[in-house]
């Protein structure tokens, strides 16, 4: 379309925005195309997005500069090899908070937030009916003296098929005899997903009100069952007290190994694939834990993937495309579901609730013969309970 | 164009959810719950607001209800009403439709000018759908239920919009002032903007009236003017699904089917 | 206490709003035709219906078949589609010179329009959206009854002095009775004081069967990658239910239909009365877009699908083995009668 240059001049006022926005992220930025390069999008889409032109576009304030943005999944990728360390996803995410100023969202996404905003969680489900993915199991509320806080999420609290892992993950932590609690139906959503959509302003208002909860309850230890909550505890809330210390459930794993709590005595003959979220690798470099995890259960044999650790492929699931829909065939779980398969590995395991359901998701789409897609909890949970000597606790759960 | 003076009719439901019986006193337990802004209400504060961008004007919230309304006229107008009356008196209390919508269209010709009432199609606790006829009857406006894709024609004087019906729709032309019930979900109610939402919290003007404030009689409003009391209330069964499977041939299950979902063939 | 415009002392029968839609009567109608019937018996109460239209007076005939005593006819040009205006102003005429002790319409979304506006016109209660009516035993005073808070509690509404009594009643919850051709009754043509400035609505687009989104359709029959394609007894269903048709994300990935029937977290957040899903496997991507559903009927083959976890009545089987039975007893229950 035809722009006269009236009406670009005129764009002063929105270029002041832009920067603003973007926390002058975009500033050191060079040119040199790395990141376009890189982005996985072109592995899918042909069409990679381009920060550089992004910026250009929101400037000038032409039509339609909101449109790629919503594409990128903050999987970090461009970020780890940009020459100039630019903080591209803290421009993308300022972007996108213009774009909801200037009420150039998505549809659906202003409906999550109401979700968010009413109900307290991204399924727009009754808070009384947060405690209700442990079924049958009893989960007492958290207590100061408790060692940890488990802090479930919206998914594992709500959608059924995340509800198991977190139910793998409480028969292990019983079968090491770990004193801990939720908080029931007062958990609140953890603000990554209105992070993601980019509305930086009320996620603001949400870790605000979160982390007074959390020093309210007295949480010194939370383990988390996403990568994404744990993302949001260790780098976005900064009011936390020092001693606040949140894990992701891998790592609080490896430390029960290492402490001698958690054994895994019994042979799993089982040979998988580990398929890293790009929030516990990229972006918090957890890569060994959860393989050592893996690593300590007898019988079972780790396989690797050309992309992995901080090179993983994005599952497609983070920076809000969960809930923006993503056409068949420009899902990047479509391309790692047989990069999976090709391992020859049984099963692909993961340990976090976006990358399980897209990889789900796409292996019923592709169907990959005998591949499965299980979390690390659940695959802990079979450990324990594959031999005689299983734990009271842990057994008849899944 | 003329810009438009809109009025948004706003109710404060409690969630379906939370609501319960006590089956001793037989009154509905709203102590604790958690309320929102009832859902096709937030389809009107939309409805108001794009209007307002197109045609300019002023959007001005009115809800009837308890003190504990304040808070979601504020919030209304962190998502950009301009201003918000709330008609909170005891003497409001347990009014039926023909009480509501009398208070509410004296509220609304206290406020004076407007071109469109909007109303949502029905509150959730209520369901009702028969306040936003009364309101046009009681203030002479014309009326369009159920509505959806308005259009203000405002050099004519008009306003356009497009009307469910029993398994189909019609497009109607009708005169401002109008009032409107706008069809639940026919928009995405925009998020509100976090800056609007300090200053609404802190300066937002919302003005409380009581019923002294307002021209209405003392016996049409509140009990004394609602000629439909509630006679028994009972708890329906539990909102969580039935899960009943059903048996036998393909044929029998049909059979058990439509005798199951009559209140819907 | 707000008077009504006549007293209790000067009202008597129940009267029927006949609502018509081009020549032919909503199943409603008669629908509450056959209950004031079994209301009245006993009790010798009159049963009329008001019945507007243009050139509609053979429908009268239809609703003394179902075992209305009196139909008052207003038929005029005018009156050729349902206005707010026009219609509540001829109703009132009719109710004012008639006095009934009791008004009902169906709840449609005209029936709620009129009676939303006449029941204030007429300074009255009305008791909206009923799923039952009784007589009360002494007073003969009409309860209605109605479900509040998305469903969660049921109250029993009187109106005990004002006239009218009026309700609106929601479609299907009584049966539409069997027609008794040789039933007699009287038809009284009224005349109709209506001239063209009277009404101020332009009908300027009239459409029946079709044009309802999934997001606001009342009835939703949604298919998934069971269906392999083939939507074409889902369709019927659908249609035959004034209902529309959905689907979940398999369907669009598989290339058999667009995005825009697609329910769940990135597709449609659907709040149906009734859905009923077919070969649909329940991840909860999708089962979050039809949750806000009164009534859920889940048909899939396998008895352990999670979608069975998320319904109120649950067919385990072959969705092609079970649809067409169910489109027969469908077609059976609505019996002859036309559209509602
Ligand atoms: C980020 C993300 C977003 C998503 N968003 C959505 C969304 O918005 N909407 C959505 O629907 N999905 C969404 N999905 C996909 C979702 O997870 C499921 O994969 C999808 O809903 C499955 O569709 P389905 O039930 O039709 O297919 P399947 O899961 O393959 O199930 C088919 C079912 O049909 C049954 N069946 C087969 N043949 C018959 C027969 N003859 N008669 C009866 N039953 C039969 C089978 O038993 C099975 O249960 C999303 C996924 C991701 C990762
Ligand atoms: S890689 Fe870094 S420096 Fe290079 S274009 Fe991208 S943002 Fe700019
Ligand atoms: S974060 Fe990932 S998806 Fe987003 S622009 Fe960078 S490489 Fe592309």
């Amino acid at each position: 379309m035809s722009q006269s240059v009236d009406t670009i001049l005129l764009q002063d006022e929105t270029w002041e925005r832009v920067d603003k926005a973007t926390g002058g992220a975009a500033a050191p930025c060079f040119q040199c195309g790395v990141c376009t390069a890189i982005c996985p999008l072109g592995l899918v889409k042909g069409e990679t997005i381009s920060i550089r032109k992004m910026v250009r576009q929101a400037q000038l304030g032409l039509p339609g500069w909101a449109d790629g943005l919503w594409e990128c999944t903050t999987c970090l990728w461009c970020e780890s090899r940009c020459p100039h360390e630019v903080d591209i996803t803290r421009a993308i995410l300022g972007l996108r908070q213009l774009a909801w100023k200037e009420r150039e969202v998505p549809e659906g996404l202003p409906t999550l937030l109401w979700d968010v905003y009413f109900d307290g969680n991204t399924w727009g489900r009754p808070p009384s009916e947060r405690p209700l993915w442990t079924k049958d199991v009893t989960v007492k509320e958290f207590s100061s003296d408790d060692e940890i806080l488990l802090y479930v999420g919206d998914d594992a609290a709500y959608d059924r098929r995340i509800q198991k892992v977190g139910r793998a993950l409480v028969s292990v932590l019983e079968a090491a005899g770990v004193t801990f609690g939720t908080l029931g139906e007062h958990e609140p959503s953890c603000g990554d997903a209105v992070r993601s959509v980019g509305h930086g302003e009320y996620a603001a208002e949400i870790i605000d009100a979160n982390a007074r909860l959390f020093q309210e309850a007295g949480v010194k230890t939370a383990v988390t069952v996403s990568p994404h909550s744990y993302d949001m505890f260790a780098n976005r809330y900064p009011n936390l007290s020092g001693d606040f210390r949140p894990l992701h459930y891998s790592q609080y794993l490896l430390e029960l190994i290492e402490g001698e709590r958690l054994k895994f005595e019994n042979e799993l003959p089982l040979k998988v694939t580990y398929h890293d979220p790009c929030y516990l690798s990229r972006r918090n470099g957890i890569c060994d834990e959860p393989r050592q995890v893996l690593q300590s259960i007898p019988g079972l044999e780790l396989v690797e993937m050309e992309r992995s650790r901080e090179d993983t492929l994005c599952c497609g699931g983070g920076g809000g495309r969960m809930w923006m829909e993503t056409a068949a065939g420009e899902r990047f779980s479509d391309l790692r579901v047989p990069e999976a398969a090709e391992t020859g590995a049984e099963v692909v395991v993961t340990c976090c609730p976006y990358c399980l359901s897209c990889l789900e998701d796409s292996l019923n789409v592709i169907g990959k013969g005998k591949l499965r897609v299980m979390e690390l909890a659940e695959v802990a949970h079979l450990a324990l309970q594959s031999g005689a000597v299983a734990s009271d606790a842990a057994s008849g759960r899944s | 164009m003329r810009p438009l003076q809109i009025i948004a009719c706003v109710k404060v439901v409690p969630k379906p959810e939370e609501v319960k019986v006590d089956t001793k006193t037989m009154t509905i337990e709203r102590g604790e719950v958690r309320s929102e802004i009832n859902p096709p209400d937030m389809n009107v504060l939309e409805m108001a607001l794009t209007l307002k961008e197109q045609h300019g004007g002023k959007v001005t919230v009115i809800a009837m209800g308890p003190p504990l309304f304040e808070p979601y006229m504020r919030l209304a107008l962190a998502m950009g009403a301009d201003e918000a009356y709330l008609l909170s008196d005891r003497a409001f209390a347990a009014a039926d439709t023909l009480a509501t919508s009398y208070a509410l269209a004296q509220g609304i010709r206290k406020i004076g000018d407007y071109d469109l009432i909007l109303c949502g199609e029905e509150s959730s606790d209520g369901a009702t759908a028969q306040v936003p006829p009364g309101i046009a009857e009681w203030l002479e406006t014309s009326q369009i239920t159920y509505a959806e894709d308005l259009e203000v024609l405002s050099d004519s004087k008009m306003v356009k919009a497009k009307r469910e019906l029993a398994g189909g729709y019609e497009v109607i032309q009708v005169p401002l002032p109008c009032t409107v019930s706008v069809k639940i979900g026919a928009n995405e109610p925009r998020f509100m903007d976090m800056e609007r939402k300090v200053w609404a919290e802190a300066d937002g003007p919302v003005t409380v009236w009581a019923a002294s404030d307002i021209d209405v009689e003392a016996e049409m409003i509140g009990l004394p003017g609602s000629p439909t009391i509630v006679d028994g209330l009972a708890q329906a069964e539990s909102t969580e699904r039935k899960r009943e499977f059903l048996e036998g041939t393909p044929e029998e299950q049909a059979k058990v089917l439509v005798e199951r979902l009559r209140p819907y063939l | 206490m707000t008077k009504s415009l006549y007293g209790a002392k000067e009202a008597s029968g129940i009267w029927i709003y006949l609502e018509q839609s081009q020549g032919q009567l909503e199943g409603v109608s008669l629908e509450l035709v056959g209950k004031a019937r079994e209301l009245a018996d006993g009790r010798g109460i009159p049963i009329v219906g008001v019945l507007l239209g243009d050139q509609v007076g053979d429908l009268a005939q239809e609703a003394i078949a179902a075992g209305a005593d009196e139909v008052r006819v207003a038929d005029d040009p005018l009156l050729r589609q349902y206005t707010t205006d026009g219609y509540a102003r001829v109703v009132t005429e009719i109710i004012l010179e008639g006095k009934p002790d009791i008004l009902l319409l169906g709840a449609t979304p005209d029936g709620r329009d009129l009676a939303g506006r006449i029941a204030v016109r007429l300074r009255t209660g009305l008791t909206a959206d009923c799923t039952d009516l009784k007589l009360e035993e002494k007073s003969g005073l009409l309860i209605g009854e109605v479900w509040g808070f998305g469903g969660g509690v049921i109250a029993y509404i009187k109106c005990p002095d004002n006239r009218p009594q009026m309700a609106t009643v929601r479609a299907g919850v009584f049966a539409v009775p069997k027609p008794d051709a040789a039933r007699k009754g009287k038809v009284v043509n009224v005349p109709v004081k209506l001239s063209e400035k009277d009404i101020k609505v332009q009908v300027l687009e009239h459409v029946v069967g079709g044009g309802v989104d999934i997001t606001r359709a009342e009835v939703l029959v949604a298919a998934g990658r069971g269906c392999q394609g083939d939507f074409t007894l889902v369709n019927e269903l659908a249609s035959l239910l004034d209902g529309e048709v959905g689907w979940s994300r398999v369907p669009v990935d598989e290339g058999w239909v667009s995005r825009d029937g697609m329910i769940g977290q990135t597709g449609y957040t659907t709040r149906p009365k009734l859905a009923i899903v077919c070969g649909i496997s329940g991840a909860f991507q999708f089962t979050v877009g039809v949750e806000k559903a009164e009534t859920i009927v889940a048909i899939n083959i396998d008895a352990e699908a999670p979608i069975f976890e998320a319904a109120d009545y649950c067919i385990v089987d072959d969705m092609f083995n079970v649809l067409p039975p169910l489109i027969e007893a469908v077609k059976k229950a609505r019996g002859g009668n036309g559209g509602r």
